[in-house]
Order: C-alpha cells, then sequence, then structure tokens
C-alpha cells in the first residue's frame, strides 16, 4: 500500500464507508452451483448453453459480419447504378449528380443499408439504456456511416426524400460513432454523446422514416 | 495445478476446477461487490452473478488477460448495472438498518463522521467512485482498473485524483475534528 493511501482521510473512509464483513463463500458457492445446471461427476454439458447464447448474440455477429461484407456489395450497387443511369458507360466520367438513385443496383444496396442500419439504431437505442456503447456496435456504426457516405455520393443534385433522409442518418451515426469514441477516454461524455444522438433520432424520427422508406426503395428495385 | 489448467477443464464443463477458480478468487470479488454495493444482500447478488456469468462465457475467455482482470470486469458491469437498477429504490429504503449489521465487524466511526463520508462518496460521479472504490479502498493496482473498465492507465489515474480532490472538499472539515 503506498503513501496516499496510508492518508488519514482515506484511511477513515476505508473503515467507514461500506466496509465488507466476512466473505459468505459457501452460501454463495451454493447459490452458484445451482445455477450451473445438474451435473454428474462435477461435469456439465455446456454445448445446450453455449448454443443459447450464439443464439442470443447470433444476429448481431452476423450484422457485423454482413456490414463489412455489404460495403462492397454497396459501391457495386452504386457502381451499377452509375453505369446503368441514361447515358451512363465510364464510370470515370459520370458525376455523382448524374446517377438515378433507384436504378437497380443502388436501390438494392440501399435497402440492405437501410436494413442494417435500422438494426444497429435499434441497438444504440439498447445501449443507451445502459449509458455505454459496445465496442461491436461503435465499430458497426463506423462501417454504416463510410456507407451511408457511399450512398449520399450517388444522390442526384437538390433534395429528395432519400437524400434528406440519408443526411439525417449520417447525423445520427457521426454522433454514435463520436460518442463510441469519446466513450474510450471519458464516460460522463460517452453518456452526453449519446444522448445527443438519441435526441437527433427521436426528433429526426429516422426509425419511423427508414420502415417507411423500405417499401418504395424496394419497389424500384 | 495451474490456474490456466483450471480454466480450460472448467471451459470443458468441469464444475470441480470451476469451484477452484472461485475459492481463489470469491474473497476479492465479493469485497469489490460490498464496497459497490454498501450491502450484503446485494454484494452476494452480484458476485453470484459474477461467477456465473463468467461460468457462461469462459469460452469467451481467450487467456489475453489474466483470469482475475476478466473476472473484475464482469463484476464492475453486474454491480453497475444491477445498481442503477436499485437505486431508486436503495435512496427510498436507505436507513441505518443496512449499515447496523456490518458496523459490528468494522473499525469504530464516529455516527456522524460515517454519515457524512457515505454521503460525500455517493456523491461522487460513478465513474470517480469506480476507481477510487478499487484502487483507494480495496488496493486495485491503475493497470487492474484499467483493464476492467476498459480504460487507459492515465484515466484510471486523472479519475482517482478528481476523486480524492472533491473527497477533500466535501470532508476537509468534517475530518478534521477527527483525524
Amino acid at each position: 500500500m503506498n503513501d496516499e493511501r496510508r492518508d488519514p482521510m482515506i484511511e477513515q473512509i476505508r473503515a467507514a464507508y461500506h466496509a465488507p464483513g466476512e466473505t459468505p463463500k459457501e452460501e454463495m458457492w451454493r447459490a452458484v452451483e445451482a445455477k450451473l445446471g445438474e451435473t454428474e461427476n462435477g461435469v456439465v454439458d455446456l454445448a445446450a448453453q453455449r448454443e443459447l447464447r450464439r443464439r442470443e448474440s447470433g444476429w448481431a455477429a452476423r450484422g457485423m459480419g454482413l456490414a463489412v461484407a455489404a460495403a462492397a456489395v454497396l459501391v457495386l450497387g452504386v457502381g451499377i447504378g452509375r453505369m446503368t443511369a441514361p447515358g451512363g458507360g465510364e464510370m470515370a466520367m459520370i458525376e455523382p449528380a448524374d446517377v438515378i438513385p433507384s436504378s437497380n443496383g443502388v436501390a438494392l444496396a440501399a435497402e440492405q443499408h437501410f436494413g442494417r442500419t435500422e438494426s444497429l439504431l435499434t441497438m444504440a437505442r439498447a445501449d443507451a439504456r445502459t449509458g455505454r456503447i459496445d465496442p461491436m456496435t461503435a465499430q458497426w456504426a463506423r462501417e454504416l456511416l463510410a456507407e451511408t457516405r457511399i450512398l449520399l455520393d450517388a444522390q442526384p443534385a437538390g433534395t429528395s426524400a432519400l437524400g434528406e433522409l440519408l443526411l439525417d442518418l449520417e447525423l445520427v451515426l457521426i454522433q454514435v460513432v463520436g460518442a463510441a469514441e469519446t466513450g474510450a477516454t471519458d464516460e460522463t461524455l460517452d453518456r452526453t454523446e449519446l444522448e445527443l444522438a438519441l435526441r437527433s433520432l427521436e426528433e429526426g424520427e429516422v426509425l419511423p422514416r427508414l420502415q417507411a422508406a423500405l417499401p418504395g426503395i424496394l419497389a424500384g428495385a | 495445478m495451474t490456474e490456466l489448467k483450471w480454466v480450460e477443464q472448467a471451459k470443458g464443463g468441469d464444475q470441480r476446477a470451476f469451484r477452484a477458480l472461485y475459492e481463489k478468487h470469491v474473497d476479492r470479488i465479493y469485497r469489490l461487490a460490498y464496497r459497490m454495493a454498501g450491502e450484503e444482500a446485494l454484494a452476494m447478488d452480484f458476485t453470484q452473478e459474477a461467477f456465473v456469468r463468467a461460468w457462461n462465457r469462459l469460452d469467451q475467455f481467450r487467456g489475453d488477460a489474466a483470469f482475475s482482470t476478466w473476472l473484475h470486469s464482469i463484476t464492475v458491469s453486474v454491480a453497475l448495472n444491477g445498481l442503477r437498477k436499485v437505486d431508486r429504490h436503495r435512496k427510498r429504503e436507505r436507513s441505518l438498518e443496512d449499515a447496523a449489521p456490518v458496523a459490528v465487524a468494522r473499525p469504530q466511526v464516529e455516527p456522524g463522521v460515517r454519515e457524512r463520508i457515505e454521503d460525500a462518496v455517493n456523491a461522487l460521479p460513478e465513474i470517480y467512485r469506480t476507481v477510487f472504490l478499487m484502487h483507494d479502498l480495496e488496493g486495485f493496482s491503475h493497470g487492474e482498473i484499467a483493464n476492467a473498465l476498459e480504460i487507459a492507465e492515465g484515466t484510471s489515474k486523472a479519475r482517482l485524483s478528481r476523486a480524492r480532490a472533491k473527497l477533500r472538499e466535501a470532508l476537509g472539515p468534517a475530518m478534521q475534528e477527527y483525524v
């Protein structure tokens, strides 16, 4: 123990604040053991428990994997959209403003993107209730932010419902990512940033708009 | 037998190996849970849940850090989440009933001072209080705290420094009477 912890004030606090008594080892072990499952010769088959856990977390893990793969699909989709747009041909010669977003490739990519984003935002809301962003959620948000920007680049000039939705989405995702990054150094900031992101989410009605946009995008595909 | 061997056997479903891990770590886990919870029943719940959660997630323990570090991380998470759930209830129900049974086993502290200390520590923001309890009251190193809370060691030191400063500010005059 160092000198700082011999500080009289800290000594007093150590004695007065929630000072634990003797550990009730046996009583707690009985409760723990009861939850570990029925045993034979002290050996438990953990397969069922692990399978259950995999099912619980599987959708999130699949979402992460899909997000990575989908970034490539998204780029391909936007590329197809540009190629098939009127007057299209050489991708390098087409400006984003010339692209029609409802072309099949873009619409399919957007539909998949919005589906994943909806899942991500649902996870972020769940994280907000715990007051901390899960690293998996944060990583996923970064990837979806990159995808959102690709889709924004593919939008025609001027305003459109889809464009506005993408801009709102970009803002929310920036805040989720920002909350995760500041959370690495200060949890108070993490929570504040997350609250801001979720306020944007609620005020912009981003989730309902995403859900409403999906059928239209599908119809355009 | 090494701890890593126990972990491997426990991963295979061997409860006796897990019991050995429990025996080795339960004291420190319980003490931490108690410091955070402030009452025996909650501390027991948090300790039990931490071990059950560890058992259920053993396959996620890769051995990159010490088993104790991994277990501390689970414990802090269980305790903080649990305390958030019961916080409102605890504020409403807070009474000397909770403190009385353990006060017998603790060093004597003037009742008035104990209340001021509890108020001052409870008033700390959660992120400062957790680091303070772990470091100054339970002797965790900044490295252990950093791993358990997934923060940088520098952040742990900064939070501890702020916690102490706030406590001095809150308790300074009161403590002078008794120190």
